[in-house]
């Protein structure tokens, strides 16, 4: 089978008008498209980088604020600079954008601009049409761009049924690294993602230099498209020095898609400072990084709205987890959680720890403690392997 | 329990006043004979006006009865226009004709009408404000200030409207990446206090005849304090007190729908508190928030979910403004509203009942006097319910729109141009739907003679109470889920508008809403107005991104400090909005922004 056609959405800097997209993502998807959304007031940057890491085959921009035609003609160009014209560009904006606009849009290489009216299917059956098959595309220009494309070889092999396909991965338990990864799993709403969001920010300010890869899953069933979201709420991870790639399950239960482990090999290998994957939201039994050996610490992040204390004793990641982390800790039950989340814990015996965070509260010290944590234990490990090593 | 619940409660217990008052009225003799007495003296002092062709009329009018009970359940649970609980009017007469002034003759002299008087004296006759506020922005301050100047020199009060481009909505500045295309796009470029003082040149500030209306929210705080910096620049600091205008700074409504929302929730709030705090003690004639669901209902909301969302809104500022130590009688009468105005049922009643929610929680919840009671209204018809297709039947949609504002006894009102699915209102189309308040206002005879000429049919009643209920309901969902800013953070009312704004499209498709040349009596061919766009030429924004950084570079060095030193305040809690009136001073809006997003962080959306 073909693997899902892969697309970027996303409504311009200083524009809030959201509706139309939301609208239009969700029939992308019921007709078995992958969709990166972006969120609205993005500026071309963050476009232009987003569908270069995720590969995708276009980007359809939702405009309602008017200057469009710079705008969009500021996506091709940076498109263009960056050797990756072979992303195709097209939008709409009801009657705010006129056909005389249209056609100068088009005129500088916008495919085409859906006009009020237009009926959901058509704009289905266009994206199927024209961005259905691979392009052809030019050399890779840019090793993030290069990355993204052997990323997007993998997800398709696996798509079409063949197994371990990637001739350029090496041995992916080889010791050889370059990344320290870290896995974050934890059920649907405890926060994971503006969690890794927060941590991201803490990690560009105190490395000035340091590059961060993100792997992100959101749910998909196989044939069917998905929303994958998580760069709408990540503000802080758009930036040039993180490389971050969403990835639908594609039918695989458990947290994870069946190419996840060959793209994180991959990863890992590549130049990154950290290596950050996180699973969809999970439930009890899964342990989505216990096969895959690549994972250095693993990091759970619980709601503290878990059900009765019962529930906890069924919690598998519990026992695996290196770090346990209660978010949402200003909620009155945390202080209960915390209490029976460490006892639980001390079953083990094995030194796990437990941290209560806040991540949507600004500089949050629960949050800071957890990036010391990450930090420190890493470059621990890290040390521990040099010494092995010699 | 939060101050919504026992809004909740202050309603229930009122409604159960007014029936006890209803059966005491029947059954304490001297009660009763207190409240007909009241009664044929309300009637007796009634004047009496003459329509144009000599039939008298009372110019107010009251129900027909005469048995204490009913009289009690009116008086109470009611009120006359302008008595508690307002359900009829915030305030007496509103769109009554002045005698006088038509004996003087200058009434109807202006040439469009775009809404109702804000204030009436009372005392029946009345000094008008000029109603008409029209909205507008374009390109660079200069140009906006021309046009104001147009749209004013025939007034004898100047009351300007001024909506500002996406930049300044989201706090950035002019020269920020990817934003050249957008620069004076659909409102004004504000980056400097250099371009404020261009905004209003020429105007009076201080004058009692003058007062701006500034529609933004998530930088209002910066905005505002680079209006008093102009004001300040140009005359001094004795203007400050003497201000008037509005500035919408409506945070809630932001991240509930309109999504222009800079800094986290709690930042935001501070920095309007911290606002509202300076303005209420320096600034006794500013309205420094107006509170809306119109962009709750354009977002497409129910009327229910509009009015219950808006007021819920309304109360939890009122709750953050008082436990600043602001006290209540001196903010509670500069808070304001803003409604949509569609076509369902709802609308028939929805401001009336907002208006006796919001009297009876402000009384008996808040502890409000008289006014910090009143619901002040402005309404604006409803921009959703417009469409393309057969474009002129948007004039009928306005026009019944417009009659059902009016009959909720809106304080004001903006009437679309059926031209609007496509553009920018042309001016065309923008005289027309100027004429429709005038025609109704002023030609026709339904709102000019006799105060609550439609007011209190069976039905109108019986939406009243299906609505009250309702946005009850709504209130105690809300309470139940912590108060509005837990709902908020919690995605509730995004949610709940996201899913309404779903149905209705369900219903147009499917043909259970109908929509007429659209869903029902299509006749196949849409005509389309021919469309002049008013685009903003790059050399102007060239201008302003040239002139913004001439004003970084002059600034530089003071900038910096400036910026250090509001840091600094808001690091320690303090109260930043003095200390941004110096910081605009130096500081370009984006600077501000980006500093203080430093310090609080940056909105995360909601998807």
């Amino acid at each position: 089978m073909a693997a899902p056609i892969r697309i970027l959405t996303a409504v311009p800097i200083c524009d809030g008008h959201d509706s139309a997209i939301n609208t239009i993502n969700l029939e992308f998807i019921r007709h078995g498209i992958e969709v990166i959304y972006l969120g609205y007031h993005r500026s071309v940057g963050d476009i232009v980088r987003a569908a270069i890491q995720e590969d995708v085959r276009a980007i359809g921009i939702s405009s309602y604020n008017g200057g469009h035609v710079e705008f969009f003609a500021e996506v091709l160009s940076q498109l263009r600079k960056r050797g990756a014209n072979y992303i195709k560009v097209f939008g709409g904006g009801g009657g705010t954008i006129t056909h005389d606009d249209a056609v100068a849009m088009k005129r500088k290489g916008v495919d085409t601009i859906f006009f009020a009216g237009t009926s959901l299917m058509e704009m289905t059956d266009y994206v199927r049409k024209h961005y259905g098959k691979p392009r052809k595309r030019t050399a890779a220009k840019l090793s993030d761009m290069e990355l993204a494309r052997k990323l997007t070889e993998i997800e398709e092999a696996y798509a079409k049924g063949k197994r371990r396909p990637a001739k350029q991965i090496r041995n992916p338990q080889s010791a050889i690294r370059n990344s320290n990864v870290i896995g974050f799993t934890g059920p649907g709403g405890a926060g994971k993602t503006t969690l890794i969001d927060e941590l991201v920010l803490r990690f560009l300010s105190h490395d000035p230099k340091g590059r961060i890869a993100i792997l992100s899953h959101d749910p998909s069933v196989i044939g069917e498209g998905a929303l994958l979201g998580d760069r709408a709420t990540m503000i802080n991870s758009q930036d040039d020095r993180v490389f971050m790639r969403s990835m639908a399950t594609r039918g695989q239960a458990g947290g994870l898609s069946p190419a996840t482990h060959d793209c994180l090999a991959l990863l890992a290998q590549s130049n990154f400072d950290y290596v950050i994957i996180e699973t969809v939201g999970t439930g009890q039994e899964a342990m989505p990084f216990q096969q895959n050996g690549i994972v250095d610490e693993t990091v759970l992040v619980m709601n503290p709205d878990y059900g009765s204390r019962l529930q906890l004793q069924k919690i598998v990641m519990l026992d695996l987890a290196d770090i346990v982390v209660v978010n949402k800790s200003d909620l009155q039950r945390a202080r209960t959680a915390h209490t029976e989340i460490e006892q639980r814990l001390g079953q083990n015996r094995r030194g796990q720890r437990l941290i209560d965070t806040v991540a949507k509260r600004h500089r949050d010290p629960g949050v800071d403690q957890l990036f010391a944590l990450i930090a420190g234990n890493l470059s621990r490990r890290v040390g521990m392997t040099a010494d092995l090593s010699c | 329990m939060s101050k919504l619940g026992q809004v909740v409660e202050a309603v229930e217990k009122y409604n159960g006043f007014v029936l006890n008052q209803v059966k005491r009225a029947r059954s304490d003799e001297k009660f009763g004979r207190e409240l007909s007495d009241r009664w044929t003296e309300i009637k007796s002092k009634t004047p009496v006006t003459h329509t144009p062709t000599g039939l008298p009329l009372p110019r107010l009018a009251l129900p027909e009865i005469d048995e204490p009970g009913e009289i009690a359940r009116y008086l109470f649970g009611e009120g006359l226009p302008g008595e508690f609980p307002f359900l009829n009017g915030a305030y007496r007469e509103m769109y009554l004709e002045p005698v006088r002034e038509i004996e003087t003759g200058s009434y109807g002299k202006k040439t469009s009408s775009d809404g109702a008087k804000e204030k009436a004296s009372g005392n029946g006759v009345q000094r008008l404000e000029e109603p008409t506020r029209l909205f507008s922005g374009l390109m660079l301050a200069e140009d906006t200030n021309e046009r104001f100047h147009y749209l004013t020199q025939h007034q004898r009060t100047h009351r300007l409207s001024t909506a500002f481009d996406g930049p300044t909505l989201y706090g950035i500045d002019s020269d920020a990446d990817g934003v050249f295309g957008k620069i004076g796009e659909g409102g004004v470029a504000i980056d400097t206090v250099e371009d404020m003082v261009r905004l209003y040149d020429g105007f009076d500030l201080g004058s009692p005849n003058f007062s701006a209306s500034m529609t933004i929210s998530g930088p209002a705080p910066i905005i505002m304090a680079m209006y008093i910096a102009a004001a300040k620049r140009r005359f001094g600091p004795k203007v400050v007190p003497k201000l008037r205008g509005t500035i919408q700074a409506d945070i809630f409504k932001e991240v509930q729908a309109q999504n222009e929302t800079i800094f986290p929730i709690e930042a935001s709030l501070r920095f309007l508190t911290d606002m509202v705090e300076f303005t209420t003690h320096e600034m006794p004639r500013w309205y420094p928030i107006s509170i809306s669901g119109y962009h709750i209902g354009e977002a497409g909301s129910t009327p229910v979910q509009q009015a219950a969302y808006t007021l819920s809104n309304g109360f939890a500022y009122a709750e953050m403004f008082a436990a600043r130590g602001i006290p209540i009688d001196q903010f509670g009468p500069r808070l304001s509203f803003f409604l949509d105005c569609g076509l369902d049922v709802e609308y028939i009643a929805l401001a009336r009942v907002s208006r006796r929610i919001w009297a009876i929680g402000m009384r008996d919840a808040f502890g409000a006097g008289p006014r910090g009671q009143l619901f002040k209204l402005h309404t604006q018809t409803s921009g959703r319910s417009l469409i393309a297709a057969e474009f002129k039947n948007n004039l009928t949609r306005t026009a019944a729109e417009l009659m059902l504002a009016y009959m909720n006894a809106t304080n004001s009102c903006h009437s679309n141009s059926a031209d609007e699915p496509f553009t920018t209102p042309s001016e065309e189309w923008i005289r027309l739907a100027a004429h429709g308040q005038a025609i109704l206002l002023e030609e026709s005879g339904i709102f000019k003679h006799t105060m609550n000429m439609l007011s209190g049919s069976p039905g109108m009643k019986a939406v009243e109470r299906a609505v009250e209920r309702a946005v009850l309901d709504e209130f105690r969902e809300i309470e139940r889920l912590g108060g509005v800013l837990a709902a908020v953070e919690d995605r509730y009312q995004r949610s709940q508008i996201q899913n309404a704004a779903h149905r209705y499209e369900e219903q147009i498709y499917e043909g259970t809403r109908p929509i007429i040349g659209l869903n029902r009596y299509r006749n196949g061919s849409d005509d389309i107005p021919e469309v002049k766009l008013a685009r903003t030429p790059r050399k102007k924004q060239q201008l302003q991104v040239d002139r913004l950084a001439k004003f970084k570079k002059k600034n530089a060095e003071k900038a910096k400090r400036a910026l250090d030193k509001l840091v600094d305040v808001v690091e320690r809690g303090e109260n930043c909005f003095p200390t941004l009136i110096e910081a605009v001073e130096v500081c370009s809006l984006g600077q501000i922004t980006g500093r203080l997003q430093e310090v609080v962080g940056r909105f995360r959306p909601m998807v």
